[in-house]
């Protein structure tokens, strides 16, 4: 039996020295702590750079955008940048853990604008005010700054602003006799006439598509009627849904959601698009043509969503169609457009960087001319005012600017990204969809967001 | 006699009937379990503009390979199953070895604290983890084994090691111990007698526990993705994952997705259709003893 | 002389080897779960958020988290659901599993590896990637579910099955089912096939009916892998998480279909509220021993004999 002992013994260390040496191999990091090892080369690394990291979330920096901060950052400081792409799902998790651990904290990354109070708030954050003016200053997208700063210093600086505006088909105005609305008001009554006429009789119409948790859309009708999430007074924040103007937006939702849009109650912002282009492949092999996708005369969505909408071609790409699909800006009642949630995310050096000089020359570059262009160009909304005109001028662009002057943030409390985390939104949202008492549900829901918008 | 002979062909016919029935059940059942993965493979070959019609199209013709091209061709999927290979068989390698022993010694021995050791592998199954992320990423950071293959291979053990002591104790069990001391008398050595003897009436045992122990170490994505947050060191799932949510803030590339998930399928089914005569074996064996 | 030798040697290794054989097992565990787990102790008993987690001092509040845990109507709500939801579970999954099993025993080769190998896929479909492909099955608008519905006669059109909390849990079931049968069938027809066909041949001669067969004879035969396979399936489905999660995202009432998984997820990951997180999952794993206790005692018994 003990030889049998000793055996598992001499199996488990091979194992573990097998395993130990793949690990080694594959991660690449041999390579660096034994550089570390010598003296030598440490004293040359601090002559050739800093070496740091970048998280990135999403897709949306295009891959263009990355090859130039590299070889940028390779440039100006001499050390080599490491750009990580985290997905919007789990950043939170991964922020929570990484960005305390100084041996392995991005030293710059992404976040969220709406996630930016909170993390600012806990101290996650490096303080960035001395460089402040020196990236930009006024010029930044002020509600950008401000949700990324506390006392008046600033932490998390606007990377790039994203907006929402509508996409109407044509097609189906023209059928139903309705005109693009002009106000608020209009809107609201046009698409109910929409879902009503239903011209083409397809099943469940909508005249305009939002979910019933969709509440990322859903508070353009709390703000464009002077209402808001919540205000901040004498030291503490309180949530607002009572405000007798945000009332008035609810109910004006809730009248949408019942009478104009078919959009499943669970149902958040994710991919609208699919229920408004053409089914051009419903026609079955016998000639026999079913229900078509199509479910929807208006959506809103973000500006690139018009790379998802229009016709098929021949290689199955969607190619956007002048004569069936439109764009316009959801207007207020007041000349202006409508206030519409402002997307976009921020950018900050971690408090915990080892690296700060490097996190700062690559903060420099960001916000250098050069490559706010490059995101004006790329159809990011640039962080600096002043490279705004850089991102041309066809019909997205010119919506995009157009709702995005007027757009308007979540509020920069500290329990923001808490209130966000825990779905009562999405809660509150669904429930006022399904026809609820919109006051005594508002009176309920400020009762539980109150204390996590103080962070308890 | 008379009796017995006109009786046989009526039962016979019965039995028949029993049979073609169950058969008929059988392979309804099977195409029932089936069916979501082959939906997955028929889908992974068609274009997403066929995908996204209400009309189902339950045949991929006029399919093509795109999906799978486009996946491919971001080059992450490769390095993203070496590290999955690493990791999942390096924990199938040390938990079947670790609970074998285990299972050695609370099947074949009565001491002093085996009852607490076997509860406690049973109550350790049922902490739930969605709380232990901060502390395992804490201690994981703590001793350098953070974006590794080994520190991932190292939890995944953990994990999965009570189930396989639970697993293997049984087969343990069933190996007589006579059956060893019996070839020592003929002469052979102890290690002899236990490699020519008990181990290959262990073998369906440990296919049955390895399969078990494969399966979780590769489809587990919630320990990964707060220990594996570089790119560079992503398991499968967590690739897959990633996948599904990009795919998300865009159009929903439905096809692309159903592609990526059979790729990470794929190696499983084969490991499992290889494995599949030995797996049914090692089940019964375990069975003797429950 | 040789009965002489033997007991004293059995004796010295009866004291050092299984020790020395659990060592292995006994340090990965420690190794990998004491940390996590005394953390997790800890941190139930302070006021822990993510200022704490960025290195704020955590003060003691004793056992403030638990009391509020126990104040808490909804924690009740969700204890209810999710012991309803695995116990339904647990049983609908065993009870498909063995009917699956007596029905491999039961027909020929060609048609048991048609139905064996139609369970391994199933099996072997890793979570996230299944997930995918059922939430997409039974999708409102363009699922294959509603789609199948709609042509045998029913109005299924833009039916959305994650909407009310009742038909939310319907399509979790069956897709936890989905997963967990086919490792029960195995089991269970590997039991089966110890049952020697000579005790079933005698059974028919006597006259006993199938179920009688079944009932008498192959049930009480296979019990101690329907007990373990009942136990497991029990732990296992009280604490599912990932498949209820994949399923929220894809839009659902949260608060009416948070099992305890997604509840603690809600609270620590989602709220920052780490402490109670940790509270909770301290009471869950209680719970899980209270409710298994009786169960696990007569296995142990079982297993003492």
């Amino acid at each position: 039996m003990k030889r049998i002992l000793s055996m598992a013994a001499v199996a488990t260390a091979a194992a573990l020295a097998l395993t130990g040496c793949g690990s080694d191999s594959g991660s690449g990091s041999a390579a660096t702590s034994a550089s570390a090892s010598e003296a030598p080369a440490t004293t040359e690394a601090a002559q050739t750079g800093e070496n740091i990291t970048f998280w990135l979330i999403g897709g949306d920096t295009p891959q263009d955008l990355r090859d130039y901060l590299i070889k940028e950052y390779k440039e100006v400081n001499g050390g080599t940048l490491t750009i990580e792409e985290q997905s919007w799902g789990d950043i939170i998790a991964k922020l929570t853990t990484s960005l305390p651990d100084p041996a392995n904290t991005p030293d710059v990354t992404e976040i969220g604008n709406t996630q930016a109070p909170t993390f600012t708030n806990v101290g996650a954050f490096l303080d960035i005010s001395d460089m402040y003016e020196e990236l930009g200053g006024s010029k930044l997208l002020q509600g950008f700054v401000e949700v990324g700063s506390v006392d008046g210093k600033e932490y998390a600086l606007p990377y790039y602003f994203g907006s929402r505006y509508m996409f109407y088909r044509k097609d189906i105005y023209a059928a139903a006799g309705v005109s693009v609305p002009t106000t608020l008001d209009e809107f609201n009554s046009t698409v109910a006439t929409l879902a009503e006429a239903n011209p083409n009789n397809i099943p469940d119409f909508s005249g305009f598509f939002i979910g019933g948790q969709d509440w990322r859309n859903g508070i353009s009708w709390i703000f464009a009627n002077g209402g808001d999430l919540a205000k901040y007074e004498n030291g503490t924040w309180t949530s607002t849904l009572s405000d007798p103007n945000t009332i008035k937006g609810l109910e004006q939702l809730q009248q949408i959601q019942q009478t104009a849009s078919k959009a499943p109650r669970t149902m958040k912002d994710e991919s609208p698009w699919l229920y408004f282009n053409d089914s051009d492949s419903s026609t079955a092999e016998d000639g026999t043509t079913t229900a078509t996708a199509l479910a929807a005369a208006t959506i809103m969505a973000p500006g690139w969503a018009h790379w998802s909408i229009g016709d098929l071609d021949a290689d199955g790409n969607r190619v956007w169609n002048d004569e069936k699909f439109g764009v316009f800006v959801l207007p207020g009642n007041d000349g202006k457009p409508a206030p519409v949630f402002a997307g976009g995310s921020n950018i900050a050096i971690s408090a915990k960087s080892q690296h700060v000089e490097g996190a700062k020359d690559l903060m420099r570059i960001i916000f250098s001319a050069e490559y706010q262009t490059l995101l004006a160009q790329n159809g990011l909304g640039p962080a600096n005012s002043d490279y705004v005109s850089a991102m041309g001028s066809d019909e997205f662009t010119t919506a995009l600017v157009e709702s995005a002057s007027n757009a308007k943030l979540t509020p920069a409390a500290p329990g923001w990204a808490t209130v966000e985390g825990s779905g009562k939104l999405e809660e509150f949202f669904q429930k006022v969809a399904e026809g609820g008492d919109v006051t005594a549900l508002a009176a309920e829901y400020d009762e539980i967001l109150t204390p996590m918008l103080n962070g308890k | 006699m008379s009796t017995a002979l006109s009786a046989a062909p009526k039962a016979n016919r019965h039995i028949k009937v029993g049979k073609i029935i169950a058969s008929i059940a059988a392979v309804a059942l099977a195409i029932v379990w089936v069916f979501p993965v082959y939906w997955m493979v028929n889908s992974s070959l068609l274009p997403n503009a066929v995908l996204n019609s209400p009309t189902p199209r339950f045949l991929p013709f006029g399919g093509s390979l795109n999906n799978f091209r486009a996946v491919l061709s971001g080059g992450t999927f490769f390095p993203a199953l070496k590290t999955s290979l690493i990791v999942t068989l390096t924990a199938v390698v040390l938990c079947l070895l670790f609970a074998f022993c285990a299972a050695l010694a609370i099947s074949r021995y009565k001491f002093k604290g085996r009852q607490g050791f076997v509860l406690a592998v049973l109550f350790i199954q049922m902490l739930p983890a969605e709380g232990l992320f901060i502390a395992q990423y804490k201690m994981m950071s703590s001793v350098g084994l953070l974006n590794t293959a080994i520190g991932l291979a190292g939890l995944y053990t953990a994990a999965v090691v009570p189930f396989t002591i639970w697993m293997l104790r049984g087969f343990v069990a069933g190996v007589p111990a006579d059956l060893e001391e019996a070839a020592m008398v003929d002469g052979a050595t102890r290690t002899g007698a236990f490699f020519r003897i008990t181990f290959p009436l262990l073998a369906p045992g440990l296919v049955a526990s390895g399969v078990y122990a494969f399966l979780q170490a590769w489809n587990e994505f919630t320990i990964a993705l707060v220990i594996m947050q570089k790119e560079s060191s992503r398991t499968l799932p967590l690739w897959l994952r990633g996948f599904v949510q990009q795919s998300n803030t865009r159009e929903v590339d439905w096809g692309q997705v159903m592609a990526a998930s059979s790729l990470v399928a794929l190696p499983v089914i084969v490991f499992f259709l290889l494995v599949q005569g030995r797996l049914t074996s090692g089940l019964v064996a375990g069975a003797v003893k429950g | 002389m040789t009965t002489a030798t033997v007991p004293p040697a059995q004796r010295r290794r009866f004291h050092v080897a299984p020790y020395a054989l659990l060592i292995p097992a006994v340090a990965i565990l420690l190794a990998a779960l004491a940390y996590p787990v005394g953390w997790q102790i800890v941190t139930s008993l302070k006021q822990y958020g993510l200022a704490q987690q960025f290195g704020q001092p955590a003060p003691f509040v004793g056992l403030a988290n638990y009391l509020n845990l126990f104040r808490d109507s909804q924690i009740w709500a969700v204890v209810v659901r999710s012991v309803a939801f695995c116990l339904v579970n647990a049983v609908v999954t065993v009870v498909i599993g063995v009917a699956l099993a007596v029905l491999m025993n039961a027909v020929g080769k060609a048609c048991r590896l048609i139905l064996q190998i139609g369970l391994l896929l199933a099996w072997a479909m890793p979570v996230v990637a299944a997930m995918t492909v059922w939430v997409w099955l039974f999708q409102w608008h363009i699922g294959v579910v509603n789609w199948l519905l709609n042509h045998i006669g029913f109005n299924f059109t833009n039916h959305n099955w994650l909407e009310k909390p009742l038909s939310f849990y319907l399509v979790a079931t069956i897709i936890v089912v989905w997963m967990s049968v086919p490792f029960v069938s195995f089991s269970v027809y590997a039991g089966l096939t110890q049952i020697s066909p000579e005790v079933m041949e005698a059974a028919q001669l006597d006259g006993a009916s199938g179920w009688r067969r079944f009932t008498q004879i192959t049930v009480p035969m296979i019990r101690p892998v329907l007990m373990i396979v009942l136990l497991l399936q029990i732990i296992w489905d009280l604490r599912v998480f990932t498949q209820i999660r994949l399923l929220q995202d894809a839009g659902a009432p949260l608060a009416s279909t948070d099992l305890l998984g997604t509840y603690i997820y809600r609270v620590g990951t989602g709220s920052s509220d780490f402490g109670m997180a940790a509270a909770m999952s301290v009471f869950v794993l209680i719970l899980t021993m209270v409710l298994s206790a009786p169960y696990v005692r007569s296995l142990m018994k079982e297993d003492a004999a």
